[in-house]
């Protein structure tokens, strides 16, 4: 509802601009972009600058996003899919090339964030904000120094107080991991392993959760959750209890991206946008803002001291050395992870 | 009398128009998929193929599939202990308050069902409603562990799905003429012999149709296991989720969607058989 209230008022805005700036009518952006997922401020400060009238569509899963370019295929000028999704749609020839060169903030991101492994060289993919998926620790209920580490996890006292993500590329994360592989793992032997791990750990699981994690933290129904940095983030925030834990052996990272979908109509558009969301200002004040970390390496100044003390939201060089980004897997590998998937959650 | 016709048509053609275009197509897209190939470029590509029905043929599905059935039907038996008496009172209340508490019965289905699931998170949750009030009022002395257990679960699905068995119920009871209740005293049957052999008999095909509307859609209601039961055993409805959103096996999922489907359609088909052949007249 409060999407549709949000594009109603857009809409609106839109219609505004274009009645005020005669010329703008084909200065337009269609922009396809996760639900509460940029200020409304920043949309209306790019126009006013650039006279560019924004078009927002919102989507709540990169599978969602995924199937409405398949099958329509245009209409959209920017969509922002996340890490392992950039590197499928990029293989299956949905995005456009990116000239990074045209992009004159594109050296203000942070290099760890540049040339991964889902987009060599950033060719299609231009990163928008990013997070972690690590172990918050309610501290209240258990000592900090039980859970320090991945392999923590199947300590006998976590029996029933244990939450995992209710998501097969997270949980089969956790195990290769442990075992000192790749999140992005496609030896079948190493699934393998993987899972035989991870049945072990199946009987302490009280709770598969990817929705709303921080609740069963929060009412104290688990001491212990494998989430992404946000929920933690707000569980910190009601309840400093509850810690925040980059484990040693790895974890997996994400990153939204801005890529420019073939069938694209108002490319210059879009690379306009780009260049004005990396900014250091404007990127700060949509961290600030929707609670998420940004790419930008000079964001630091802009950012309100809590936030930039606050190792949930910017977690140190050496932490975040650790973490590897999701990557697109192949259909036979899918299929793998699926079998042992469903092999875990059946007995 | 002909612009009433011409009415009657519009509206029974805008009716069947609707149904057509957004139940009838899509179903039909979802049986064509399911004997597509599965494409990596493209979601699906064309071509005759039962793979995606061998597919279904695993120990694994299989194990889905009972626990699946298994938890739908003790729903349902939930639904009928509950339900029963419930109806019941609701038959031999006055005649005037009726209609207002099968309106109260009505009231919770104008609410979405997921708003109403979380809702009984709230209550459930260790430190929610129902352990608060317990915990205050000293009968408890650490909170009880609900949620993410099937007893959450059954609470879940029971209290969803509990006007579709008691509506049945109701409408059967109040077809048992009363005088027969009566004959059957006068021939010296206690009140349980009445129960069993007069009011049970003729309240059978509400209850046999209770039982099938709580039964049917407890097969397909995987998030009310998912959101209060912690997702912990995977349901047939997970599973065809999964195949579309997680694995992009669209041919897949739609196979499977669509076995249950017929199953559903079958076990409807012999509710109807064994309606005509008892004869009786049933409500729906």
């Amino acid at each position: 509802m409060k999407t549709i209230l949000r594009g109603f008022r857009l809409a609106l805005f839109a219609v505004m601009a274009a009645v005020s700036s005669g010329n703008a009518a084909d200065k337009v952006l269609n922009l396809y972009i996760w639900s509460e997922y940029i200020p409304e401020q920043v949309l209306a400060d790019f126009t006013r600058e650039t006279g560019i009238t924004v078009n927002i569509s919102t989507y709540d899963s990169n599978e969602a996003m995924y199937a409405k370019l398949k099958l329509v295929g245009k209409g959209y000028d920017l969509v922002v899919p996340s890490s392992d999704y950039v590197g499928l749609m990029r293989r299956q020839g949905m995005l456009l090339p990116l000239d990074t060169k045209k992009i004159s903030n594109f050296a203000k991101v942070d290099p760890k964030f540049v040339n991964q492994s889902f987009d060599p060289g950033n060719a299609y993919s231009v990163p928008y904000m990013w997070g972690s998926t690590a172990l918050a620790v309610n501290t209240s209920l258990l000592p900090a120094e039980t859970v320090q580490k991945t392999a923590d996890l199947w300590k006998p006292e976590l029996k029933g107080r244990l939450l995992l993500p209710n998501d097969p590329r997270e949980v089969m994360g956790i195990g290769l991991k442990t075992l000192g592989y790749s999140i992005n793992e496609k030896d079948p032997e190493h699934l393998r392993q993987a899972y035989e791990k991870l049945r072990t750990l199946m009987p302490l699981v009280r709770v598969f959760d990817s929705d709303s994690p921080k609740q069963a933290l929060l009412s104290g129904e688990v001491a212990v959750g494998l989430v992404w940095n946000g929920e933690a983030y707000t569980a910190n925030n009601e309840n400093r209890a509850i810690r925040y834990v980059y484990p040693p052996e790895g974890f997996s990272l994400w990153v939204d991206s801005f890529c420019i979908p073939r069938g694209a109509a108002n490319i210059e558009s879009a690379y306009r946008f780009i260049d004005y969301i990396l900014q250091p200002k404007v990127s700060a004040a949509i961290s600030e803002s929707m609670g998420y970390s940004s790419p930008i390496a000079g964001v630091s100044e802009f950012l309100p001291e809590a936030m930039r003390a606050n190792p949930i939201v910017n977690p140190s060089a050496q932490d975040t050395a650790r973490g590897e980004f999701l990557d697109s897997l192949d259909e036979s590998t899918l299929k793998l992870y699926e079998q042992y998937w469903i092999k875990l959650k059946t007995k | 009398m002909k612009n009433n016709t011409l009415f009657r048509r519009l509206l029974i053609g805008a009716t069947w128009a609707w149904m057509a275009l957004l139940a009838l197509v899509p179903y039909l897209m979802l049986v064509g998929a399911s004997f597509f190939e599965r494409g990596t470029d493209t979601l699906v590509r064309p071509g005759l193929t039962l793979s995606n029905y061998l597919h279904l043929l695993s120990p694994t599905v299989f194990t889905m599939a009972a626990d699946s059935v298994a938890l739908a039907a003790v729903a349902a038996l939930l639904c009928l202990l509950v339900g029963y008496p419930f109806a019941a009172i609701l038959a031999h209340a006055p005649a005037r308050i009726q209609p207002l508490l099968l309106l109260l019965v009505m009231i919770p289905f104008w609410t979405n069902s997921l708003i109403r699931t979380y809702a009984l998170v709230m209550l459930l949750k260790a430190d929610g409603v129902v352990n608060s009030l317990l915990l205050h009022a000293g009968l408890i002395a650490e909170p009880l562990r609900l949620m993410y257990t099937p007893v959450a679960v059954f609470i879940g699905l029971v209290y969803t799905l509990l006007p579709f068995m008691i509506l049945p119920l109701y409408a059967a009871l109040k077809t048992v003429d009363p005088q027969l209740l009566e004959a059957g005293r006068d021939l010296g049957a206690g009140r349980v012999r009445n129960f069993l052999h007069i009011t049970v008999p003729l309240t059978m095909p509400g209850i046999i149709a209770g039982t099938m509307l709580v039964f049917l859609p407890a097969l397909g209601m995987f998030y009310i296991a998912d959101i209060l039961g912690g997702a912990r055993t995977m349901l047939v409805g997970n599973y065809i989720r999964d195949q579309f959103l997680v694995f992009r096996d669209i041919p897949t999922g739609s196979a499977a969607s669509v076995t249950m489907t017929v199953a559903m359609g079958l076990l409807l088909v012999l509710h109807h058989l064994a309606r005509r052949r008892s004869g009786k007249e049933m409500l729906p």
